[in-house]
């Protein structure tokens, strides 16, 4: 039960910008995590870029599932967990880190703002602490659902891409992705699996 | 680039040597890892050291695992010869690279079985002969392989081969041992809650219940001596004398409160099916827990019916006299029955005739279910939970 990434992103007219991230790749092997990483935060940016603005979703991915939130102004979260990971709690996370975040972070700084420049350090303690969802979200069993119907579910990354817009090239054109991901990527895709050998 | 056959083969032992050169080199390595890789460039050695970490480009894999895991085979057909350092090499580097790999567990319980033998005296049936040094490098030799199990099960959901390893090891080389059975189902708790999908995780746990239960139910006193001695393990569950000199300890002062372990495991299974909504193996594990139950309350109150056959037997004195009631809450289950009447008359007509322990048991099991329905939006956790009553109406009803 993991939580693998928490992002915060603008969604921008020109597309969505990542703003600030934590991540938690210490149960990947060595020499995979600096990949998983980039992966990670190409599929967040991916999944802002093709929702709406107001929205919520879940996206599978193999044994992940991405929650996305993006809110009226423009502001989304994006949480990368396994399938074991309970959703309500993921979208409580993301409504809490949210919320922080634009008290702490000026609007103005959204449109224009990178990792380095934004002066938002929550991210990190929050992933840590909600690694145990019950330690983490103690009511969560007792408190009012989240109407999960107004959830968008997506059983695959691909439902999210326009008609004729293919994965593998968006992959190779992105710039968050270094060589060795690319390289990863082609290695996984020709074996059909992710981060598995045989 | 195609390559001949003899090209290959001295290609793939200039790694496995390389590999073997690092560990020595490195006797801190504590993970092996794929560097994805699609080929080889410029006649480097695929094998990269970084702090404690080996790394093995994937071109070499397909390469790699097929040349080890003939040196095996070819082994155990005593077609090769292998040292123990080299064997250890190979089915280390199997098990990083591949933790379901079955002839490597294989191999691993063989050798266990050779260190087995050289500790303890061949005919000796319980350890009490063999001093405490050899039952202290027994426990801590178990308590190793349980690690290993335990992180290859953390690699690969569900993994088998792990947990059948790990019981192969209470069985064979444990032997059941109550208070090592009872240490690992404390051990593997927070395992379990944080891995609620793994059906082999679970799994184990039911041999554990099993187990002890079973060694409760029998009147052997094996291996228990020593290690309840030396033992700082909550006294209420093996029921430990007050005096820990006391040698003569009878056969009830170490069997475990079954029924308050059973009880714990409901527990924790409620708790998990609520927070966890959705997850298959927690339903099945609840069966098995529960049928557990319903077994044990029968054998139980069987016996005690029996006894008590000539007394009123009414539905009081069975519940005071059974070691342990499943839910202590003191209910009257007349009085359940009353209320309950309206939904369950044919159940509760059918169940009258039994031990009214098991009605109780039963009548709480629905309610649970119920109030999972009611409560729940996710329609797997709905399916489930349907499903589980329907099996309590035909397998425990009955």
């Amino acid at each position: 039960m993991k939580l693998y990434s928490l992002s915060v992103l603008y969604k921008g007219a020109t597309g969505a910008k990542l703003l600030k991230a934590a991540y938690d790749v210490s149960s990947f092997s060595f020499f995979q995590r600096s990949s998983v990483q980039e992966f990670m935060t190409f599929t967040s940016q991916l999944i802002v870029d093709r929702s709406q603005i107001g929205s919520r979703a879940a996206v599978k991915e193999q044994d992940y599932l991405c929650h996305l939130c993006v809110r009226n102004d423009s502001l989304a979260g994006v949480v990368i967990a396994d399938s074991e990971y309970p959703s309500r709690v993921c979208f409580t996370l993301l409504d809490k880190v949210l919320d922080e975040f634009s008290k702490q972070v000026d609007s103005i700084d959204w449109p224009s703002g990178s990792p380095d420049s934004i002066r938002y350090t929550g991210l990190d303690a929050y992933l840590s602490r909600y690694q145990d969802p019950r330690e983490a979200d103690p009511m969560s069993k007792v408190q009012a659902e989240l109407d999960e119907t107004k959830v968008i579910l997506h059983n695959t990354m691909e439902s999210l891409l326009d008609r004729g817009e293919k994965l593998d090239e968006l992959v190779s054109k992105s710039e968050v992705l270094g060589t060795q991901s690319k390289a990863f990527y082609k290695t996984a895709r020709k074996q059909n699996s992710c981060c598995e050998i045989m | 680039m195609a390559e001949s056959e003899e090209e290959v083969d001295v290609l793939v032992q200039r790694v496995v040597k390389d590999i073997c050169n690092a560990f020595r080199r490195n006797p801190n390595i504590d993970e092996i890892g794929l560097i994805p890789c699609l080929e080889a460039r410029y006649n480097r050695s695929p094998i990269v050291l970084v702090e404690n970490k080996l790394g093995v480009e994937s071109w070499c894999v397909k390469l790699l695992l097929p040349y080890v895991h003939n040196k095996l085979v070819l082994y155990r057909q005593r077609k090769l010869w292998l040292d123990r350092d080299a064997l250890t090499d190979l089915t280390c580097t199997l098990l990083l690279l591949n933790p379901d790999f079955t002839t490597t567990w294989n191999v691993r319980r063989w050798v266990f079985q050779k260190i087995v033998q050289e500790i303890c005296l061949p005919n000796s049936r319980n350890n009490s002969n063999s001093g405490m040094v050899s039952t202290e490098q027994m426990h801590r030799i178990i308590q190793d392989e349980m690690t290993v199990c335990s992180a290859a099960a953390g690699r690969y959901p569900s993994n088998y081969n792990a947990w059948s390893h790990r019981i192969w090891v209470l069985q064979h080389v444990a032997k059941c041992n109550l208070k090592i059975l009872l240490d690992e189902l404390s051990n593997t708790k927070y395992w379990v809650s944080t891995h609620v999908s793994d059906h082999s995780g679970f799994h184990y746990r039911q041999f554990l219940l099993k187990s002890v239960a079973g060694n409760s139910r029998s009147a052997a006193v094996t291996n228990t001596g020593s290690f309840l001695r030396k033992s700082s393990h909550k006294d209420h569950r093996t029921g430990l004398p007050a005096h820990p000199k006391d040698e003569g300890a009878s056969v009830e002062a170490h069997t475990a409160d079954v029924p308050l372990m059973i009880e714990e495991e409901m527990e924790l299974c409620t708790d998990l099916i609520e927070s966890y909504p959705g997850h298959e193996a927690l339903w099945c594990h609840r069966r098995c827990v529960f049928y557990l139950w319903h077994c044990w309350n029968r054998e139980h109150l069987q016996v005690l019916s029996d006894s008590n056959s000539r007394s009123d037997g009414t539905v009081n004195n069975l519940q005071m006299t059974t070691a342990g009631s499943y839910s202590s809450r003191g209910m009257d289950v007349d009085g359940a029955a009353e209320t309950a009447k309206q939904s369950y008359t044919q159940e509760t007509k059918r169940l009258k005739r039994g031990p009214s322990l098991d009605l109780h048991s039963l009548l709480e099991e629905h309610r649970f279910v119920d109030a999972i329905l009611a409560g729940c939006s996710n329609s797997e956790q709905a399916r489930f939970a349907t499903a589980y009553r329907k099996w309590l109406d035909m397998v425990i009803g009955q």
